[in-house]
């Protein structure tokens, strides 16, 4: 069994996680209240449905995106080809997928970015109100990681007395998006801490890793699913978890009110939405098949290994038009008081 | 200045008028970014300003030193340079309109859209007049201007693809290419593109399930996807 | 020994296993085909492939991923000789002299030198590979961060503006409208976008593998129908004469010299395999006692480039596996595999799946050895689509190279940009400028712009910083040390033909 080896290999706060998960895996299920198998509505999907995913074959919005695929396909039948249109930090396949069709055959994968884009600029679409969200299926938090075997600090308080003391020479990797939520998340860091800590801008994900683990940065921001290969190898330890009260998977990292820092953590969720004007029938169906899919197991054993199940990550359409109009709203606000311009 | 051709001003104008352009449009992006203060337009600027000094530093070495007569024997790539059937001002003025309206396709429809708002079946109306009449000057120019021709068309099939679809223009587009290259036998030319196409489409689709272009633009969509759905 | 302990579980693993035989022996095909298609590369085969790995085990996965990268490194070297297209950018300074013999009849000699150097080349560097990855890994992260690889990246321009074009000025301005094609799209610290004129689909910048197939694949097939239209066209000559084990003796300093730099450089995520083919080259003409016949269809370079970019296919599995951090396109869809199987390559990777790891290194040592076999036999067949009349032969390649740049991000603007770069290559290539180096220079470029702006974040934008990083200031002296020798030499040249005249 895989699980013994990672179990023997892994730090307290994996093991705890598992422990957690496998808990999770027997609780009741978000849309189990669904029926089971639902009517094709004039036979759609006739053909193979197309999933354009805003970013590329590797990382975060890829895996998910092959997993809710083939939770769709299990449960209906129905194939779905995946197509990848990365760039511009989401921004090119929501224009493609704008572009397509609207016979419901084309859905979007699509993450908070296209919120924080929206919000910065609002010609750009408003994914709750310009698209049909379907489901949102991993809501996740972020965490700031330094080197397990760092020997100038070791928590959180040690870390931001340290990086005091660096005046302003303190360094942290981080992405290479203004206006994301983790560049918004980082400013709210600093303003609440009152530290100094030079960003250092990684458009790769193995990149910024990579800086941390060779000792180029100090400190990282990431979300837990994302690393969590240096999480269960010991190389990388949480020190400060971005939510009001951290989960029992992380209990020694401090949450925000333990780490006496006051605002409202911001989220990274990835859903799936289709076209405002697709025909009415086939939008239903589309909600109820990646809705009752997400209760796979295929699909809840891949969240369980990227630690999205330590949050509920379940919203419905309405659900997730309400996730993201408060995410909108929230962005706006933190821009103008980073005096970012918003349109 | 003796050693100075026409040409080789022309090639240093070219440089600096390029240079010139690109640095007036980096003002459109040039503010600090929270994290660094050169911010977003440094880099592109250093590297417009080193692109109009080894231009200058060009045309002094051109004014100092005669061209050797070999000059052009290091690449190894230069001989086409014979007796070009590509050449002249009135040939590259051609051959740049030629090449500016698949441009004109993919810019003008679209800000007709914004400026009109027009929906989505008037837009795509619009985009299969708009590539109807950007294609006739190729058929007026062809026999004056084959080799702009052959540029010009690549680029347009490209520029086409998203509203159209690989499906219906790859047999048209092969036809094409064959015929500029000095192929005439009508037969040969439908039979070859026929079979290039379904040879392509066997291996792309059927066998490695690539996700070519199906098209926006009804009915070449339908056609498309209806094509995929068959191939796999 | 572990080693060979280990060495032979791999080699038993990898083909006692019938399934793991026939991935093996298709990605050994499937490479080295797409590698010699033009128009198509290794990069389009590996796109395609990549959904269907999901089907196989993550051992089998890997490593046919790994086959494809051995064998599609020298597939394109194929390419580059026959066509003057080289199928990936590692293989574009092997067309410098390669194409040359070509036309000076000797492709068979060229081909000839691409399969032995490449199998070598290979196979030591998976040899080396075997041995050093974790130790070697552990070394390159810690010591090369972002103001080592901006030297780095700064050094290779340096060399690569040196060889290619007419002359230093016209090296550098095509090395420079490389580094200014890259930085269309976002710009990569605040993520602002730059040049992209209102169009979208620009904010996802130019791909660098649609604008080799425009400048290489493309604009050949513009220059022949050129040709055609004023009847001066003519069918390349074929020959299959392989050079003699003697020739190839001749060069063995210049293939030891190419196997070390191609290592070393590949080990360095991101520029990797490209840079290692640009200094193997740079550095046979350097050390040459006859530099002037490089370029005009001269063995050295096809063997000193082609050495070196298969020496860098292992070295760029080091920090893929032992660290998760992938170097180039190839690398970073192995990640892609990887993680469809739930798996991250890593320091795990060597713990929990050791058997993995030594199935993908038994792999990629075969691979490189069945090049020397399989590869004459290829090239014989290969060879053959010269005598294809060109205008049915064009559509092909236009077509394949239009599924080529499409398949590689999903976007027609990549198709647009290769149509675009082919035009651009038809007017550039006879004018004296380097297309190759357009190509480092946008390879280069995002990486150079990106790591730029981090070792000043790093260095609190103090310049000297840089000065205080050993490793640093001694590629920023070996840097500005190869631009005064091409400075200088390029004098000489002046003045010599300054007496001619």
């Amino acid at each position: 069994m895989t699980h013994c080896k990672k179990i023997l290999s892994s730090s307290a706060a994996a093991l705890a996680a598992l422990a957690l998960s496998v808990n999770a895996a027997h609780a009741a299920c978000a849309s189990d209240y669904l029926p089971a198998s639902n009517d094709r509505p004039g036979g759609f999907p006739k053909r193979a449905l197309t999933m354009i995913v805003p970013y590329g074959p590797a990382g975060g919005s890829a895996q998910v995106s092959q997993a809710m695929a083939q939770a769709v396909t299990e449960l209906t039948g129905a194939t779905i080809n995946r197509d990848h249109k990365p760039g511009g930090s989401g921004a090119v396949g929501m224009t493609a997928f704008m572009a397509a069709p609207t016979d419901g055959y084309t859905v979007l994968q699509h993450i908070d970015d296209a919120s924080s884009a929206h919000a910065r600029d609002s010609s750009q679409p408003n994914p709750a109100r310009d698209l049909i969200p379907l489901v949102t299926s991993q809501i996740t938090f972020s965490q700031i990681y330094i080197r397990a075997e760092d020997e100038r600090f070791n928590d959180w308080n040690s870390f931001v007395e340290w990086v005091k003391n660096q005046d302003g020479q303190a360094t942290i990797a981080n992405v290479s998006k203004e206006g994301s939520m983790e560049r918004v998340s980082m400013k709210l860091i600093t303003d609440a801490t009152g530290m100094r800590i030079q960003q250092i801008s990684f458009d790769k994900p193995g990149q910024r890793y990579g800086a941390l683990v060779g000792g180029q940065v100090d400190a990282l921001f990431e979300q837990p699913g994302d690393v969590r290969k240096f999480l269960d190898a010991g190389t990388f330890k949480p020190i400060l978890t971005l939510l009001k009260d951290a989960p029992s998977a992380f209990a020694g990292v401090p949450g925000l009110r333990e780490a006496g820092l006051d605002f409202e953590p911001l989220f990274r969720f990835r859903g799936f939405f289709t076209h405002k004007d697709a025909p009415e029938d086939r939008v239903r169906w589309l909600r109820w098949a990646f809705q009752k899919a997400y209760c796979r197991e295929s699909y809840q054993a891949f969240n369980e290994t990227k630690y999205m199940t330590l949050i509920e990550s379940f919203r419905d359409t309405p659900g997730t038009r309400k996730l993201i109009s408060k995410t909108i709203d929230q962005y706006r606000t933190v821009y103008k008081q980073m005096g970012l311009d918003v349109k | 200045m003796r050693n100075l051709k026409p040409g080789h001003i022309t090639e240093a104008a070219f440089w600096l008028a390029l240079a010139g352009f690109f640095y007036a449009k980096s003002f459109g992006f040039d503010r600090e970014i929270e994290i660094y203060r050169f911010g977003a337009a440094a880099w592109p600027r250093a590297l417009l300003l080193l692109i109009a000094l080894a231009a200058v530093g060009q045309l002094v070495r051109h004014w100092l030193i005669p061209a050797p007569a070999n000059d052009r024997g290091v690449s190894g790539e230069s001989e086409a340079a014979a007796a070009p059937a590509a050449a002249g001002l009135r040939w590259h003025l051609a051959a740049f309109f030629l090449l500016a309206l698949p441009l004109a396709y993919l810019v003008v429809p679209d800000w007709a859209q914004a400026r009109f708002g027009l929906d989505r079946p008037a837009l795509h109306a619009l985009k299969l007049a708009a590539a109807a009449a950007l294609l006739l000057p190729y058929f007026a120019v062809v026999r004056a201007n084959p080799v702009g021709v052959m540029l010009a068309v690549p680029v347009f099939f490209g520029a086409l693809m998203q509203d159209i679809g690989f499906y219906v223009l790859a047999p048209l587009f092969a036809a094409a290419v064959m015929w500029l290259m000095g192929e005439r036998r009508a037969r040969l030319i439908a039979a070859v593109a026929a079979l290039i196409t379904c040879v392509l489409l066997l291996l792309f689709v059927s066998l490695l399930y690539v996700g070519l272009p199906a098209g926006n633009i009804s009915p070449f969509y339908e056609i498309g996807a209806a094509l995929v759905n068959f191939l796999q | 020994m572990e080693f060979f302990a280990n060495f032979a579980g791999g080699t038993a693993a990898l083909f006692g296993d019938p399934v793991g035989v026939l991935v093996f022996a298709g990605g050994v095909l499937g490479g080295m085909l797409f590698g010699a298609i033009p128009g198509v590369s290794m990069l389009t085969l590996a796109a395609i492939l990549l959904p269907f790995t999901a089907h196989l085990s993550p051992a089998h996965g890997i490593m046919l991923f790994s086959v494809i990268y051995c064998t599609g490194v020298y597939g394109g070297a194929i390419t580059a000789i026959l066509f003057n297209i080289p199928g990936a950018p590692e293989n574009a300074p092997t067309a410098f002299d390669g194409y040359a013999m070509t036309r000076n009849g000797q492709a068979g000699k060229a081909v000839g030198a691409a399969v032995m150097c490449s199998a070598l080349g290979g196979v030591v560097s998976a040899l080396v590979m075997m041995a050093a990855t974790a130790p070697i890994a552990a070394w390159a992260i810690s010591a090369f961060g972002p103001p080592e690889i901006f030297a780095l990246v700064f050094f290779g321009l340096t060399v690569a503006a040196s060889i290619g074009a007419d002359n230093i000025w016209k090296g550098w301005l095509s090395i420079l409208a490389g580094l200014a094609i890259a930085t269309a799209g976002l710009d990569p610290v605040g993520g602002i976008a730059r040049y992209d004129f209102g169009m979208p689909y620009l904010l996802a910048g130019i791909h660098f593998i649609p604008v080799i197939l425009g400048f290489f694949a493309v604009s050949e097939i513009f220059i022949q129908a050129e040709k055609k239209s004023r009847g001066a066209y003519r069918a390349p000559e074929l020959s299959v004469n392989f050079p003699t084990l003697a020739e190839l003796l001749a060069h063995k300093i210049a293939v030891a010299r190419s196997v070390i730099i191609g290592f070393f450089c590949g080990i360095l995520p991101g520029i990797g395999a490209t840079l290692a083919a640009f200094m193997g080259y740079n550095e046979a003409v350097r050390w040459s006692k006859r530099r002037e016949e490089f370029g005009r269809g001269k063995l050295e370079g096809v063997i000193a480039s082609e050495t070196a970019n298969n020496a860098a296919t292992g070295a760029a599995m080091i920090p893929l596996l032992a660290l998760g951090l992938p170097g180039g396109a190839l690398t970073a869809m192995m990640v892609g595999v990887f993680q469809m199987h739930n798996m991250e390559p890593g320091p795990l990777v060597f713990i929990n799946s050791a058997d993995l790891v030594w199935v993908v290194f038994a792999a990629m040592f075969f691979a490189n050895l069945s090049i020397l076999f399989i590869g004459y036999l290829e090239t014989k067949t290969i060879i053959n689509l010269l005598r294809i009349p060109f205008q049915f032969l064009a559509p092909v390649i236009l077509l394949l190279a239009t599924v080529g740049a499409y398949a590689v991000r999903g976007l027609t603007l990549d198709v647009i940009a290769m149509f675009a770069a082919g035009v651009a290559g038809f007017f550039l290539r006879r004018s004296g400028y380097s297309v190759a180096g357009i190509v480092l220079g946008l390879i280069l470029g995002k990486i150079g712009e990106q790591v730029f702006a981090q070792s000043m974040q790093m260095l609190h934008f103090e310049w000297s910083g840089f000065l205080g990083r050993p490793i640093a200031l001694a590629l920023i002296i070996a840097a500005f040390l190869t631009l005064i020798t091409s400075v200088y030499r390029g004098l000489g040249k002046w003045r010599e033909s300054a007496r001619h005249v």
